[in-house]
């Protein structure tokens, strides 16, 4: 009997071992799971808790309140909401154009509100493109100049600068306006030439804050094939504020804003 | 840091190559201005001096002037001593000189004057009087009882001190002229002028003339001996080989003859320095408001640059390289227009002031300095609204708040 016990005894204290076991390669598994997840989603941006407000004199508008999404690689995103909703105040902290007054911003894992000014320039350099709704090109350079003066700011070489310049521009459709001056150009074309810029560097993400509210119906279509191209040829990650439902077709998901706050 | 500098230059070119092309030539115009303001006057008191410097060599002392011996009245044995002067290879002529002072009186005037006894041969080689009369003749070596008048002795001719003067003394007129208690009359011979008042305020007569009313007939006497001596020869140069031919006269240059001259000149560069100074000042504030305007009008254009990712000190040089080259084309064109037009055009066509017909001077070390120190203000004038408008925040900048 005693003999019995023992044995009982022992294959108890098995069984605790090997239930044991399996809990730890249950949990190993959903360790393993998690990050498998965290890959498959691979989060470029991602905005914790952002808060913006602005001094209008007197009172203090709060533009954006605890905002938190999640931009993943490759992703097409729209930004809607009505005016006043924060649209371009969220974009702008995205973007790092703008400090929220709390919350976070992490870029492909950095977090930026650790950085100062000047390291905020450089990032914008080497990772980001922008596309203002009014263009934003210099006035006194010519098309491959506005395109080429990123690279030239990364210390890219005037034979890299001008071909890489050249291959954008022919890509957006402007081969053959290199050497035309904004001035000389439709609205449309400049905004085509604010993308080549935008995009010259290869940024991890491209922001553009209404492309299309100074064109017509079709060259706001031709804009958004061209970011529908980037987005679905090179996996390009794009973020673009709107206010044209058909415009948000474009994109793979649209996050709606209310009050500073996102409501989906 | 050298991709920054590229970058800053690319901006600044570009600007002023494809930027408002009536802000560039305006701007270009008035540094041009500001520059010539400030080099016009160092030509001018170049232009002066010079014409000081000449006036003193030409009518006056020659290059280098010997003197008796400390405590002697007079040089002895004065033609043996300018034999031996003249026989020096830079000497081109060596005057002896006999100077006094004396009263002339000339109707109900009187005056003091410096009163010169001269050789007229030995003097035309040594200094320029013969072709300052103005009317008359000059002296020649038989004349006897004539005189030449300074224009500020005789009156008349534009003389600076009319009222100092005999009032208008003509040729063939008959002046009296007292020296050392001796009286005696002179027709005037000639009167001249050599626009510079110190000169002008002499008088010259024959070396016996003056001998005799001196009392010292025969004796071979001067008291001084002005020496001119071929262009280029330096003072120092002409001193030493008189020197070392024994000469134990007391040798003087004409620059220490120049003592009321030369305080004339520091008056004048000080008031120079001071319109500099001014001078700067105004091309400071046009420099700032210039580009202060230029760049608040490229506000937007500054956020995009720093949006983009374009260094704020990047943007801040560029602008400040805009400002010297316009600096440096003001410069040059300034340069150009004082250098090549304004100096040969004043040689070709003198300016008459009442020191004579002036010519300006361009000193290229001064013009050097001016520059310098325009450069220097366009630094600073760009720098400062460059540098407060870049540090604004990039989303007031954007919005061109």
């Amino acid at each position: 009997m005693e003999k019995i016990r023992k044995h009982t005894k022992d294959a108890v204290k098995s069984m605790d071992e090997i239930r044991k076991q399996t809990e730890n390669t249950v949990k190993g598994m959903d360790i393993i799971r998690k990050s498998t997840d965290d890959t498959i989603t691979d989060t470029i941006i991602e905005s914790i808790d952002i808060t913006r407000t602005f001094k209008m004199g007197e009172v203090e508008v709060r533009a954006l309140r605890s905002v938190n999404v999640k931009i993943r690689r490759g992703e097409f995103i729209a930004i809607m909401g009505p005016s006043g909703s924060g649209k371009t105040t969220l974009l702008n902290q995205l973007g790092l154009l703008d400090t929220p007054n709390s919350g976070k911003v992490i870029i492909d894992g950095s977090d930026t509100s650790r950085l100062s000014d000047s390291e905020k320039g450089k990032f914008r350099l080497h990772n980001l493109g922008y596309v203002f709704q009014d263009y934003a090109l210099l006035p006194e350079l010519n098309a491959m100049e506005n395109v080429y003066i990123s690279l030239m700011m990364q210390g890219k070489s005037k034979t890299e600068c001008e071909s890489a310049a050249a291959e954008i521009l022919a890509a957006v459709g402007l081969g053959d306006r290199l050497q035309q001056l904004p001035s000389k150009m439709s609205g449309g074309q400049q905004q085509r030439v604010s993308i080549a810029r935008a995009l010259a560097h290869s940024p991890e993400v491209l922001f553009a804050d209404e492309p299309c509210a100074n064109l017509d119906s079709e060259t706001s279509k031709e804009v958004l094939d061209l970011f529908e191209k980037f987005n679905q040829e090179k996996g390009q990650t794009i973020v673009m504020v709107t206010h044209e439902e058909w415009h948000a077709e474009y994109a793979d998901r649209v996050i709606r804003l209310k009050d500073g706050i996102v409501q989906e | 840091m050298l991709e920054k500098a590229r970058v800053s230059f690319f901006l600044a070119s570009r600007s002023i190559t494809r930027g408002n092309k009536g802000i560039t030539i305006f701007t270009v115009f008035v540094l041009t201005l500001i520059f010539i303001q400030l080099v016009l006057f160092s030509s001018m008191l170049a232009g002066v001096t010079l014409k000081f410097n000449e006036l003193m060599v030409n009518f006056q002392t020659g290059n280098v002037v010997v003197e008796p011996k400390e405590e002697e009245r007079y040089i002895e044995d004065a033609s043996a001593l300018q034999k031996k002067i003249e026989s020096l290879p830079q000497v081109v002529g060596a005057s002896a000189r006999l100077k006094t002072t004396g009263n002339f009186r000339y109707k109900e005037k009187e005056i003091g004057a410096t009163i010169y006894g001269i050789d007229s041969a030995d003097e035309t080689f040594v200094t320029g009087l013969e072709d300052a009369i103005i009317s008359g003749e000059f002296l020649s070596r038989p004349d006897k009882g004539e005189i030449i008048l300074g224009r500020e002795v005789s009156g008349g001719f534009g003389a600076l001190m009319e009222s100092r003067s005999l009032g208008g003394a003509e040729v063939g007129d008959t002046v009296e002229l007292t020296i050392g208690g001796v009286t005696r009359e002179f027709r005037v011979k000639g009167i001249y002028t050599t626009r510079y008042f110190m000169a002008d305020a002499s008088a010259y007569l024959t070396r016996a003339d003056l001998e005799e009313m001196l009392g010292i007939e025969g004796r071979d006497f001067a008291q001084e001996i002005a020496v001119k001596t071929a262009d280029g020869t330096p003072e120092y140069d002409t001193r030493t080989a008189l020197l070392s031919l024994g000469i134990g006269e007391n040798i003087r240059t004409w620059n220490e003859f120049a003592g009321i001259l030369r305080l004339i000149e520091s008056t004048l560069g000080m008031v120079r320095n001071i319109m500099n100074a001014i001078g700067l000042l105004i091309a400071f504030v046009i420099i700032f408001v210039v580009i202060y305007v230029n760049i608040v009008n490229k506000k937007r254009q500054i956020g995009v640059q720093k949006a983009i990712g374009i260094e704020q000190n990047v943007i801040i040089a560029s602008f400040v390289l805009q400002a010297m080259l316009y600096a440096g084309a003001g410069v040059i064109l300034g340069y150009v227009f004082v250098r090549f037009g304004l100096v040969p055009y004043t040689v070709s066509h003198p300016v008459e002031v009442p020191l004579g017909s002036m010519s300006l001077r361009l000193d290229n070390a001064e013009a050097l300095n001016r520059a310098v120190l325009l450069f220097l203000s366009s630094v600073v004038g760009s720098v400062i609204p460059a540098y407060k408008l870049a540090q604004k925040d990039l989303l007031d900048l954007i919005w061109g708040k």
